[in-house]
């Protein structure tokens, strides 16, 4: 009896799997991903987006919701005081930032890439006349729909290490919709020269970046895309974790 | 059950802690030994429950140190089996199951489901086991707690004001758990702001005000005697009979005297020598309660005004 890597991942997946809050901010995640897909599916009849833009259209707010629940797990622990008897096992405490993100993560990307998947079906199925339609097998498509579960995977992160970094579910997500939503709506209002320098790099622009088939003047490629989103999750980590291991619970 | 293998001791030595401006814990040392019941008392403000977070590490020392079965606890590659510990405010998730709650920190250690039904058998919660930590009374929630120290079949044993709570059929539970406990060997400490809860089953009494240590004690030890209350028709010539060094007397009444110095059994004697006769002859213990109270007097962090 010890305690092991494994282990504290196995303790993070039962706190995760044994929450009805979890299910529920997961199925809606998965639900806001499909609906939209399919809605802008069936009713957009112009130029400039191709199937798998439309199919992937709930992108946005299926972030803020995977965010959500990351961020609800990070703070949870605090706002019940969980987080006493959960560093009175592991009282070396980093490794339970590592699991819950990991745990969180993956569970994201799977539920999130079966929902992209489930996304592109039901929005083909539905999709408006005027608009060409793709298979799986054409360029990119495959990358999109995997991107958009590491997209949504790596914003579950971002919330787990915002909610244990703030400790409060409010303030966690208020960040969390802040740095989506927000800010580039903000970065808009600024000078053009200024906001087409920095528009890209903002981290809904940029994740997003990995579900674009074609790449415009304003937007990164998609891997790099990603690789910025990865960048601010990991400066939210290490926050998060040097709070974690510094401060008394 | 186990016998603890690993020497299993709460050593705090010269730990302070402050906050801000506040020093909440004072250069505080104590030992917990195995075999016996350690009670931590103090009244509320003391800094027990401080310094029982600083010892499974939740809080920093400012300084000083904290050694938990010869180590620090952090260092521990099992820490559930050095100590359980259940702490004074809720930890657990309310929307969790009772059986979740307990199964994610045994995960962590890869202790096994069976471990987890049998502590919360102990804790006569079988039959709320997929409840939610959320619908459970203080009563449940403490058992809870106490279940979870039990998880790792701990070396040692650490309760912040178990009886919280309890109802009296509880409060005898763990009592009787918390004597079992160390009659196995193991080092069992609890905290409380009331002797009498502790002073039934605690061998070793560390007593804290403002965060200082006020004694370091045993119960037999506490209980210092106020001296013996003798009535008799006859006080002057008792006076008389008993008087050397070391004996104090005092008047109380008109036949009554309390004398300090000289025990019942002497006092008896040398009456009977005399032909004095004797009414009564009674030894006055001050109560635990009162030992404790002047104790802690002046260390009462809020104090009713008189």
């Amino acid at each position: 009896m010890k305690i092991t890597p494994g282990g504290v991942v196995a303790a993070e997946w039962t706190k995760f799997s044994s929450l009805r809050s979890t299910w529920i901010t997961t199925g809606i995640s998965a639900f806001l991903l499909v609906a939209f897909g399919m809605i802008a599916s069936a009713s957009f009849s112009g130029d400039g987006l191709n199937s798998i833009d439309l199919a992937l259209s709930g992108s946005t707010l299926a972030a803020l919701s995977v965010g959500v629940l990351g961020a609800l797990l990070g703070a949870g622990e605090y706002t019940t005081g969980m987080i006493r008897a959960t560093l009175a096992a592991v009282p070396r405490r980093l490794p339970v930032l590592w699991s819950k993100s990991l745990v969180a993560g993956a569970a994201a990307f799977v539920t999130m890439t079966a929902g992209a998947f489930a996304a592109f079906a039901a929005g083909s199925a539905v999709l408006n006349d005027k608009v060409g339609s793709l298979g799986l097998g054409d360029d990119g498509v495959l990358r999109a729909l995997f991107g958009a579960g590491l997209y949504l995977g790596l914003v579950a992160v971002l919330g787990v290490a915002l909610g244990m970094l703030v400790r409060s579910s409010a303030g966690a997500i208020a960040i969390l919709a802040g740095l989506l939503l927000i800010v580039p709506g903000l970065a808009a209002l600024l000078p053009d020269s200024i906001s087409e320098a920095i528009t890209p790099y903002l981290p809904s622009n940029a994740g997003s970046a990995v579900m674009a088939l074609t790449q415009g003047d304003g937007t990164l490629a998609p891997w790099a895309g990603l690789a910025v989103l990865a960048g601010y999750v990991v400066v939210a980590l290490a926050a998060a974790a040097y709070r974690l291991k510094t401060t008394d619970a | 059950m186990r016998l603890p293998s690993v020497v299993s001791m709460i050593e705090v030595r010269e730990v302070t802690k402050r906050y801000g401006a506040k020093t909440v814990v004072d250069r505080l040392s104590f030992t917990a030994k195995p075999g016996q019941v350690t009670g931590f008392l103090g009244p509320n403000g003391a800094g027990k429950s401080t310094t029982m977070r600083m010892i499974v590490g939740l809080d920093a020392p400012s300084s000083g140190d904290v050694l938990v079965n010869g180590k620090p606890y952090a260092s521990s590659k099992a820490p559930l089996r050095e100590i359980g510990v259940l702490l004074e405010a809720k930890a657990a998730h309310p929307g969790r199951t009772a059986v979740s709650h307990l199964l994610s920190l045994a995960r962590t250690h890869g202790i096994p489901r069976s471990r987890v039904d049998e502590v919360l058998d102990l804790a006569g919660l079988s039959a709320v086991a997929h409840k939610r930590v959320g619908a459970f009374s203080l009563g449940m929630g403490q058992r809870l707690g106490i279940a979870a120290a039990l998880l790792g079949d701990p070396a040692v044993v650490m309760l912040d004001e178990p009886v919280n709570g309890l109802d009296p059929e509880g409060v005898l539970w763990v009592r009787k758990l918390l004597t079992g406990l160390a009659a196995e060997g193991r080092t069992v400490m609890l905290s409380s702001h009331l002797m009498s809860e502790v002073s039934l089953i605690a061998d070793h009494l560390v007593i804290v005000g403002r965060g200082r240590l006020l004694a370091d004690t045993t119960v037999a030890d506490l209980v210092t005697a106020e001296g013996v209350r003798v009535v008799t028709p006859a006080p002057d010539a008792l006076r008389t009979t008993i008087a050397g060094p070391g004996v104090t007397v005092t008047s109380t009444g008109a036949e009554e005297l309390l004398v300090a110095g000289a025990s019942a059994r002497v006092i008896g004697l040398a009456a009977a020598a005399r032909g004095i006769p004797l009414f009564e002859l009674t030894p006055q213990n001050a109560s635990l309660e009162e030992a404790f109270m002047d104790l802690t007097r002046d260390a009462v962090e809020y104090e009713a005004s008189r």
